[in-house]
């Protein structure tokens, strides 16, 4: 067992279908540092629910968080509310069930600016957290800090946000489009009967997308129309070839269905993200999202996607914590904002830098899953 | 002799394209295409080819598909006025290009793909980007999703559809509310299909409408967003869209047209092209280097809707018809074919051979024609001799039309009128050739053609392309000649140039008698009064029925008070007769553009003429090449030059100079060479056969007589009201007319009925 472990801070970004958490762990050690700043070390730590089973979660917080922090509303001290900064959806629509079962009050935070914050911070802060995704191999790629702006994030959720970055709270949703996660999703329940996410991805691994799309060799005879750079197996028509077939969706294999959507969504998403970044001169494209999730189908057909749109130029990149960019930027955002608490408990930080140093960071082999519970070993300056 | 060009593009279109070549100098591009199921021809476009050779002969050459759309393209725009136009929320708005501005451009052809093209010039392009998510996509995810056999099917359905019953819209996740920091509307697609998800329902619980709607939306919305970031990226200012995928769908350009401007912010327009459909064919076409059409010029071509344009809509053409008869059955069988399904019905029984009112071809929405804003298309009728004319102060501003027929209320109008006059019209054609069986049955068949054309323009006033007065007149001139009515009015144009010839000595006389001042107000008082003799104009029709010519005439002219409603008589007359004792200089040449036959001619414009010979101006009377009404064409004016120089000398000595009378074979006792000082008075055609002019179309010869004028003076409603009103000259301008109409009295001069124009304007700078 660890030793006990004081917690700092907490943020959630509470979205339809999951809570995600990042709360900070310290090992316990404080260390008094130079300008009257205490250091704290520990870990981020996060941690994930299913948000229909949201009761798990107040479990979670009660027991592993409040619990080890020692905030309890001993003495009946009612008005003891601590504050924790949320995002998403969920933010609004739980915040009375919070305030309830654990006398938690959320300080809302912008979805959009939470998501930016998390990735400037991982990007700036964690070592080997972007990666390309080509060919089943994952390559890390080190971002100068000093040479990270600006640059495209393409969160796909339902729909798909594009925001160009600037700099620490410096972005701009510049595109989107709605052939999202929830549109392959959506038009893969309608198409396959497939009940979930996970279930219709599987189902596309196995599935061959040329017996649905109309491919250049199609057209063409089977030879390629290399006049304008398009060999004969390039897709000419998602899902265009029941029409010359006559065949009708049950003469389909799910399996190819599938397949052929999720080519046709990625591929999509991968040349709008791709023109934007070139319209506006972006070196670098993040990917994040739902969507995403580290999902290698999904990475992968992203990545060849970027890479036929810009011949080869531009590289679609992922981030190990993908998952976690909006509860991160939440819990990052509570730098920006000082408390004016005018009775400062004994844990609640007033400003809190955090700092991963190349030193404190735990390992991580790269041909590692990526794991929910995977941790960042960091230090929060108290001030 | 005919050639046909045939292309068959990869997708599921064939294309034919029909060189006709009826005339030494005009010939014809007839297009026509179809749709054809693949699968029901059975393999494709080869068997299809295949089919063509065994049958007519014909050997199909395979053109690249690529170079043929950019070809057509790059003509289409540069030879065809106002073939593009924008499509925004179901209202369509024609947008003329500057040829030499053409480039670059983008060029987005959705087709089952859709493939982005950049185009720089004649056979100049790149294929620069595309998207697998297109036309074939639409309609394979929708035949998967909703069974649809056919893409009109589908389409159809989706005009029925409400794509927020399995979108999800930005509302659904903000709880109804805009995400406006970003710019979203509650009712913006947040995620396509995104309601499927959330919802535990199967494909059978959804509406196939709603179904195809979404598709429909969530395509023509991505297609138009990598457009845009295209045209961006390389700098583009226009794209333009064509393709199976949209051919004259309505919501579809409404939906991409959408999408361009939502993410340019409105700072860039989708545009479309009314030919569209035939890129391929034309480019196919082009690429004979024969032909050498590379230089074609869009004053060069003028199209022309034939009778069955209106039933065809702009799917498929009606057959190649030379004969005449073929003409009249075709549509005696398209009628009574028609009537059994959705029947263009007339509204009004003939009155004697003449239909009245609408006819409404295929009703809107009807199973015949799923979208009514599908494009009628032409043939397109090459003139290389059609130049613009030369004295246009600036031809690329020039508007012909006054009268903005977009507008709906003056459509709406302007429509009526010539229904109501067509009766009228039929029962003065069938008159003309004598009122035989023969002439009935044609006079029926140009009256069901003519009021099925003015049906589709109620029904889609941009069928033809830009609508405005000059074409609608134009198209009844054209559709009565198809009909083989070659001169309506011969008879009663020939009955009033005898008449007007002969009481024309007396007018001259009493005009030699006045002082020059008086004389010169008269002469304009007479071109004024003698414009009343106007078989156009429902009101001066009845007026025949009240008295004789000369009578009328007199009648009017003494009628004629000053103040006219416009009245610049006063600086012309200081231009022609200078003031203090100034003598102006006289004018080196007169352009005459006359009107009517009869008395307007003879007794109003001849006088003109012969005015301006006295000063020693040359004159050119500009006359029409075919017949419209009872204007007078250019083929009768020597006739009646001929007959006016009989009792007067100055008339003769000027057309003999000019060369209308040939030797002084009319006088021969009176040939003395001091006579042939005179200026000349010449006839030029103008290489039109409308009441109205387009001078961006007239014959070379009359553009190569306006190379020497000075002076244009442009004469009655059809050629100085209904068109170039507006118009500005690089020379002096004379616009007269009376005004035989109520309303255009009101919209135009803010008058009344019968009041005069007369505008003098010096050269535009």
């Amino acid at each position: 067992m660890d030793p006990p472990t004081q917690i700092s801070h907490l943020a959630l970004d509470i979205g339809g279908t999951l809570v995600k958490l990042v709360y900070f762990s310290s090992n316990g050690s404080e260390e008094e540092s130079r300008n009257g700043c205490s250091v704290v070390k520990g870990k981020l730590c996060f941690a994930k629910f299913e948000t229909r089973k949201i009761d798990d979660c107040l479990d979670f917080i009660r027991f592993n968080i409040l619990h080890h922090s020692g905030v309890q509303h001993q003495n009946g001290a009612v008005h003891d509310y601590l504050s924790v900064k949320a995002t998403g959806g969920g933010a609004f629509k739980f915040a009375d069930l919070f305030k309830e079962k654990l006398g938690i009050l959320f300080d809302k935070e912008d979805e959009m600016h939470s998501l930016v914050g998390g990735v400037n911070f991982l990007l700036k802060t964690v070592p080997r957290e972007a990666f390309t995704y080509l060919d089943g191999q994952k390559d890390f790629v080190n971002i100068d800090h000093n040479d990270l702006y600006p640059y495209l994030l393409v969160n796909i959720g339902s729909g798909v946000s594009m925001i160009k970055v600037d700099g620490d709270g410096k972005y701009e949703r510049i595109s989107g489009t709605s052939l999202g996660g929830g549109t392959f999703l959506g038009l893969g329940k309608l198409l396959t009967k497939c009940k979930s996410f996970d279930e219709l991805l599987e189902l596309s691994h196995h599935g061959n997308n040329r017996v649905i799309d109309m491919l250049v060799g199609d057209i063409y005879g089977g030879t390629d129309y290399s006049k304008i750079g398009l060999s004969s197996t390039a897709i000419a028509s998602s899902f265009g070839k029941p029409i010359s077939d006559g065949k009708e969706l049950e003469d389909y294999q799910p399996e190819d269905v599938a397949r052929s959507l999720l080519r046709m969504i990625s591929n999509n998403i991968g040349q709008i993200a791709y023109l934007n970044a070139l319209r506006f001169g972006l070196k670098r494209i993040f990917f994040g999202g739902f969507f995403i999730r580290g999902l290698e189908y999904t990475m992968d057909t992203i990545s060849v996607a970027v890479h036929f749109w810009s011949r080869g130029e531009a590289k679609a990149m992922f981030l190990r914590h993908e998952g976690f960019l909006g509860a991160l930027g939440a819990f990052t955002s509570y730098k920006t904002h000082s408390t004016n608490d005018s009775k400062p408990h004994h844990h609640t930080v007033q400003r809190a830098i955090l700092n991963c140093s190349g030193d404190s960071f735990r390992h991580i082999p790269v041909t590692s899953n990526l794991n929910d519970s995977e941790t960042i070993e960091c230090s929060i300056n108290l001030v | 002799m005919s050639v046909w060009i045939l292309f068959i593009p990869s997708s599921f279109i064939a294309e034919i394209l029909i060189l006709g070549v009826p005339g030494p100098c005009l010939w014809g591009l007839v297009l026509s295409r179809r749709m054809y199921n693949l699968q029901v021809t059975g393999g494709g476009a080869y068997k299809f080819a295949d089919l063509f050779k065994e049958r007519l002969g014909v050997s199909i050459e395979k053109e690249d598909e690529m170079h043929c759309l950019v070809s057509g393209a790059n003509f289409l725009l540069k030879a065809i006025r106002h073939e593009a136009f924008t499509h925004m929320e179901g209202e369509k708005e024609f947008v003329q290009i500057d040829p030499n501005d053409l480039y670059p451009y983008l060029l987005v052809n959705v087709g089952s793909g859709v493939s982005i093209i950049k185009v720089d010039g004649e056979g100049k392009f790149e294929r620069v980007s595309g998207t697998n998510v297109g036309g074939g996509t639409y309609w394979g995810l929708g035949r998967l999703l909703t069974k649809c056999k056919s893409f009109d099917e589908l389409l159809e359905l989706s005009q029925k559809g409400d794509n927020s019953a399995i979108d999800m819209l930005v509302g659904d996740i903000y709880g109804g509310m805009d995400y406006s920091k970003i710019g979203l509307s509650a009712s913006t697609i947040a995620s396509s299909f995104g309601k499927a998800i959330s919802e535990n329902k199967e494909l059978d619980d959804y509406r196939p409408e709603d179904i195809s709607l979404s598709l429909l939306r969530m395509i023509s919305y991505n297609i138009g967003q990598i457009s845009y970031l295209n045209a961006l990226r390389f700098g583009l200012k226009r794209i333009f869209f064509g393709g199976f995928f949209i051919r004259g769908h309505a919501y579809t350009m409404d939906t991409i047209s959408f999408a361009v401007h939502f993410w340019s912010k409105g700072e860039m327009q989708a545009m479309f092209l009314r030919h569209e459909g035939f890129l391929g064919a034309l480019g196919a076409f082009m690429s004979y280097e024969k032909h050498g059409l590379d230089d074609l010029m869009s004053h060069q071509l003028v199209e022309r809707f034939p009778m069955g344009a209106p039933y065809t809509g702009g799917n498929i053409h009606g057959p190649p018809l030379g004969d005449l008869n073929e003409k009249i059955s075709w549509m005696e069988k398209f009628v009574r074919r028609g009537t059994e399904i959705t029947a263009p019905v007339p509204m009004t029984p003939s009155k004697t051979t003449g239909l009245g009112g609408f006819e409404v071809p295929s009703s809107r929405g009807s199973a015949l024609r799923s979208d009514a804003s599908a494009l009628n298309v032409g043939v397109l009728h090459l003139v290389p001799t059609l130049e613009v004319f030369p004295l246009l102060a600036d031809p690329k501003t020039y508007e012909p039309n006054t009268i903005d027929l977009s507008d709906q209320g003056e459509r709406e109008y302007w429509l009526k009128v010539l229904s109501e006059h067509l009766p009228d019209l039929v029962d003065t054609a069938v008159a003309s050739e004598g009122g035989t069986e023969d002439a009935k049955r044609r006079g029926d068949a140009f009256a069901r053609a003519f009021s099925a054309h003015l049906a589709r323009l109620m029904e889609e006033p941009a069928a033809y392309g830009k609508l405005g007065l000059a074409n609608l007149l134009e198209l009844r001139e054209e559709c009565l000649r198809e009909f083989q009515f070659v001169d309506a009015y011969r008879s009663i144009k020939q009955r009033e140039n005898e008449a007007s010839l002969a009481v024309l000595p007396d007018l001259l006389e009493e005009l030699d008698s006045m002082s020059e001042e008086a004389r010169l107000l008269t002469l304009i008082e007479g071109v004024l009064a003698a414009n009343i003799f106007d078989w156009g104009s429902r009101a001066c029709v009845d007026l025949y029925h009240k008295g004789t010519i000369i009578e009328i005439y007199r009648m009017s002219r003494n009628k004629m008070q000053r103040p006219w409603r416009i009245d610049d008589f006063d600086a012309f007359k200081e231009r022609m007769l200078g003031s203090g004792g100034k003598q102006p200089h006289r004018h080196k040449r007169a352009l005459l553009f006359v009107d009517n036959s009869g008395a307007d001619v003879i007794l109003g414009m001849l006088p003109l003429a012969r005015e301006f010979i006295r000063r020693g101006t040359e004159v050119v009377l500009v006359a029409n090449s075919l017949p419209a009404l009872n204007d007078v064409t250019a083929m009768e004016l020597p006739d009646i030059v001929a007959g006016a120089a009989k009792h007067c000398d100055i008339l003769r000595r000027a057309a003999e100079m000019g060369g209308l009378l040939v030797d002084a074979m009319v006088n021969p006792g009176d040939g003395s060479k001091k006579d042939l000082t005179s200026a000349p008075l010449m006839v030029v055609e103008n290489g039109c056969g409308s009441p109205c002019i387009d001078l961006r179309q007239v014959s070379s010869e009359l553009a190569a007589a306006a190379k020497d004028a000075d002076l244009v003076v442009l004469e009655g409603m059809g050629r100085a009201l209904h068109t170039n009103f507006n118009a500005q000259f690089k020379c002096e301008a004379l616009k007269l007319a009376m005004v035989k109409n109520q309303r255009l009295a009101e919209k135009l001069i803010k008058g009344n009925i019968y009041d005069c124009v007369c505008r003098y304007e010096p050269p535009s700078l």
